[in-house]
């Protein structure tokens, strides 16, 4: 690939927001941009949902035994 | 006791947070409205376990459940989904009651080290799992797993609830 080549190839990819490019010098770095960030935690909010939904049942079932251990304690203390 | 009682704390919501700490490890924190030793009790009894672990959203029956919870006693979990079955299993590695629980993920070699802590503040318990994976690799398709299996879910979700709008008060969830 030629140099201009690379250039405009770098150049789609930067503004499809897949990797941004920094040039200091006459060296230009490219990292990994901000879609591919989004892509991560949109995986990672998915993976929370899941923890979410368990955990909202568990509430439930702890509430109850709170409930029971409320209940049975005053039975106890009478 | 009081008609209005101690102004139940259940109407806030607790925020579950999930990050990922490294390639390999990821923590999912949440807190609950309760002493550690009834949050631990859910975790340890397969009556009270099974009532929580499978979202009611997603399309899997949890058929079995048996836990032997102490130090190197084993756990099994048998789920159907459709026509097919999948089990999970794996061992204790530690127990310490009321605040730790460590368990492995033996199904497949890329299986996490799950660890879990209870600790109580002021009658909350702040409740950590935490996950610890052989590989960047095998973190990364577990929770690609894990999120498709709810992409699925929030898909049944948005027919069930367009559904709803024609037949309120009759789900089967």
């Amino acid at each position: 690939m030629t140099l201009t080549g690379m250039k405009k190839h770098v150049g789609v990819l930067e503004e499809a927001g897949l990797v941004t490019t920094e040039k200091v010098g006459r060296v230009r770095t490219c990292k990994l941009g901000p879609r591919q960030l989004k892509e991560e935690t949109a995986w990672l909010e998915r993976y929370r949902q899941l923890w979410d939904s368990r955990f909202d049942e568990l509430d439930k079932v702890v509430e109850q035994l709170k409930r029971k251990e409320k209940i049975d304690g005053r039975k106890k203390r009478k | 006791m009081d008609a209005r009682r101690e102004s139940e704390p259940t109407a806030m919501k607790n925020r579950t947070t999930v990050e990922r700490k490294s390639d390999r490890e990821i923590v999912v924190t949440r807190a609950f409205s309760a002493p550690a030793r009834l949050v631990f009790e859910a975790w340890t009894k397969p009556e009270l376990f099974e009532r929580w672990w499978v979202p009611k959203s997603i399309d899997m029956t949890l058929l079995s459940c048996e836990m032997d919870v102490r130090v190197g006693g084993g756990y099994r979990l048998e789920f159907g989904h459709g026509a097919s079955r999948s089990a999970f299993f794996g061992r204790y590695l530690e127990v310490t009651p009321h605040s730790r629980l460590v368990w492995t993920n033996e199904e497949s070699d890329d299986g996490a080290v799950t660890t879990v802590t209870f600790e109580e503040r002021d009658g909350k318990t702040l409740l950590v799992l935490h996950e610890l994976y052989p590989s960047k690799e095998a973190l990364d398709a577990a929770g690609t797993g894990a999120a498709d299996a709810m992409g699925e879910t929030f898909g049944q979700l948005d027919e069930l609830l367009a559904s709803l709008d024609a037949n309120v008060g009759r789900s089967r969830l």
